[in-house]
């Protein structure tokens, strides 16, 4: 063979060697996921929450046949909106995006939507007077190796004295839960999953806003409102969902994204039952009571962001990020503070509460400069009945058992099943909710 | 690798005469195959329909080395080589261009085989390096930052990759050669990858992922020696 036989010959072997494989490969490859599933059910997505809307506009991008049917009378879930309390449109739900690497972050960048960093300042209300340091740093918990005690267990372990527990009270309200039941271990270890970011950003329009423009719009047609379930049937081929009213649905799939608090109650009752292993992961959940309480005052008295009080852990400005005049003071109160004032009875008693800490703070100035509040108590609310939830002592795997989907037909999604460290967020409902809509259509290939 | 396997590693290196014998600068189309880049990529663009345009594989890409070969009479000589690969996801949707950038550094040893008698000017490179890896996200054309850092995930592995080529010359010393690559890379650590691209950890992926690669491209080489 002479040199140019060769190299014609060698010039055959390397396109056939190297583009003919790659041009295959190519074409078995696609760009999106799960492009050559195709699935012809119905899904049934039990909450309009954050999770339940994302579940639905994915699916309705992927042309999927689905129905969500939501206990409440609006959609939403823990994020919701009040309008003319104030100048702007108050979130009385979620309203801090967590962070900026995160697909809801990808979103509003896409959209366009105006946020603002919020760098507020941190004071505490720390033996009877506002400082801006404290003699110990006390955010403690996110080290390593950490003991599977409580956060208050474990700041008393670390040295902190009593002078501390309304403080720590509310590092642990952040998470959405008593400081005496969340575990310092499995807290950090959620913690270590945690990429999207430490920066917190305000919404000039509200969070839930975006998320109704963005998300639900385009799937209002397939939301039926005020349709608790109170049983599904998962005997037979297709399964069957059952309302309040005894009104039937029937689906191929099903994504429940109720609140962990809703599986924790069994207020849903599941035919075969739920394996034993899933109801005690459920179980082994918290999720405490929670509340925001809107304070409007004529003037502006207060700190940017207060830790520290014995009635409410934390009392933030609220129109950090918002184009407004108004002064607006959020009592942002978790755990066994929320239960106390739960247990008061009545909005206006709990206000009277409030008042009364700010007055003791504040020289008076709260009662004296008050136009007005408004009380949302998670705890009352029937189809959510707490915050969201946390990791407890010997909380374990339980998250992931609960997040695992049954028989390849139920799925669950919601913040308290998101597995990846994103939990209690509006963004980690987001993630569970495509996790869980990609491990059905994954389950339904043929 | 046990320590045996390793000591006869370094006595076949140290057996081949070290002295210069031949330079050699390429640069290849590289085509790439990672199942678990895939499926993050897959998985971001499943998750955001609200992106049209979904963010490419990292598929196409270049790659561009030196090699020295270590002057020896033999036909089977030793040399090393430093590569880099370069890749790019690039999409563009209305307020959010996202570009990936996957980029490799491979520093390797290998042997050469050319046999003129038998195999006229065919030769085959067998290269075993260690590969190690940065990708990086930009938004709208700056590098992605957040706490005040940029978004990033940085690799470390190993790679094999077998090459034929084929000399041809141009000047005395001077030759050129097309040559064909097979690259193998059976792991690579990179637990940050799907922070950068999907914005999350341990959802959608491993934290580490074997790439299949093939190259097609060109060399020149300085030669000391006619052949």
């Amino acid at each position: 063979m002479d040199r140019r036989q060769f190299i014609k010959q060698s010039t055959f072997f390397y396109l056939g060697g190297l583009l003919i494989p790659s041009t295959l490969l190519s074409s078995c490859r696609k760009e999106n996921l799960l492009d050559v599933v195709k699935f012809d059910g119905t899904v049934m997505i039990i909450g309009a929450g954050a999770a339940g809307l994302y579940a639905g506009y994915l699916l309705k991008s992927k042309g999927i046949d689905f129905k969500i049917i939501e206990a409440s009378n609006a959609i939403g879930g823990r994020m919701g909106k009040l309008e003319g309390f104030a100048d702007y449109t108050i979130d009385t739900g979620a309203q801090w995006l967590h962070g900026k690497n995160n697909i809801l972050a990808d979103l509003i960048q896409a959209k366009n939507v105006q946020t603002t960093l919020d760098e507020t300042e941190l004071s505490y209300w720390f033996n009877s007077q506002i400082v801006t340091t404290l003699p110990q740093d006390p955010f403690i918990f996110e080290e390593e190796n950490l003991p599977d005690v409580s956060f208050k267990d474990y700041a008393h372990q670390k040295g902190f004295g009593t002078e501390y527990d309304a403080i720590v009270e509310a590092i642990a309200g952040d998470q959405g839960a008593s400081a005496s039941l969340l575990s310092a271990y499995w807290n950090s270890k959620d913690e270590e999953n945690w990429v999207s970011g430490d920066e917190d950003f305000k919404f000039q329009q509200s969070y839930f806003e975006v998320i109704e423009e963005h998300i639900a719009q385009p799937i209002l047609d397939q939301i039926i409102l005020n349709t608790p379930v109170q049983s599904i049937d998962y005997s037979a081929d297709k399964i069957i969902v059952e309302d309040i009213n005894n009104v039937s649905y029937s689906a191929d799939r099903v994504i429940l994204t109720v609140p962990i608090s809703i599986l924790k109650l069994n207020e849903i009752t599941f035919n075969p039952v739920l394996p034993t292993e899933k109801t005690d992961a459920f179980a082994k959940f918290g999720m405490g009571p929670g509340m925001k309480v809107f304070l409007k005052f004529s003037t502006k008295f207060y700190a940017d962001a207060l830790y520290g009080g014995t009635i409410c852990g934390a009392y933030v400005d609220d129109t950090v990020g918002k184009s407004t005049s108004a002064n607006v003071l959020l009592a942002f109160i978790m755990g066994d503070q929320a239960a106390y004032l739960h247990s008061l009875g009545s909005d206006t008693a709990i206000t009277n509460a409030l008042l009364q800490e700010l007055d003791g703070m504040y020289n008076g100035q709260a009662s004296a400069s008050f136009i007005a509040s408004t009380v949302f108590d998670y705890t009352a609310k029937p189809f959510i009945k707490g915050a969201y939830g946390f990791s407890t002592i010997e909380m374990g795997n339980a998250r992931e058992i609960a997040a695992q989907a049954i028989n390849k037909r139920l799925y669950f999604a919601g913040e308290a099943m998101n597995i990846n460290g994103h939990h209690q967020t509006v963004h980690g409902a987001v993630e569970s909710a495509y996790n869980a809509v990609v491990n059905f259509l994954n389950d339904s290939k043929k | 690798m046990r320590l045996q396997h390793l000591y006869y590693l370094v006595l076949l290196i140290v057996s081949i005469n070290a002295s210069a014998q031949e330079l050699k600068v390429d640069l290849s189309y590289n085509y790439s195959y990672s199942n678990q880049l895939d499926k993050i990529i897959q998985t971001y663009n499943f998750s955001r329909p609200f992106l049209t345009e979904k963010q490419p594989l990292f598929m196409n890409g270049l790659n561009s080395s030196v090699s020295y070969v270590f002057k020896n009479e033999r036909h089977l000589k030793s040399g090393i080589n430093l590569a880099y690969s370069y890749f790019r996801s690039a999409a563009e949707n209305e307020n959010f261009n996202m570009t990936l950038q996957l980029n490799f550094l491979k520093l390797g040893y290998f042997l050469h085989y050319e046999n003129p008698a038998k195999w006229k000017g065919l030769y085959t490179d067998i290269i075993l390096s260690a590969t190690s890896s940065g990708l990086f996200r930009n938004v709208n054309g700056k590098a992605f930052i957040y706490d005040e850092a940029t978004s990033k995930a940085f690799g470390i592995g190993g790679e094999l990759n077998l090459k034929l080529g084929y000399y041809l010359q141009l000047k005395n010393q001077t030759y050129v050669s097309p040559f064909i690559s097979i690259v193998y890379t059976p792991y690579l650590y990179s637990p940050n990858s799907e922070v950068v691209i999907n914005q999350t950890k341990g959802l959608c992926a491993k934290n580490w992922t074997s790439i299949l690669g093939a190259q097609i491209g060109l060399a020149v080489h300085l030669r000391q020696e006619k052949k």
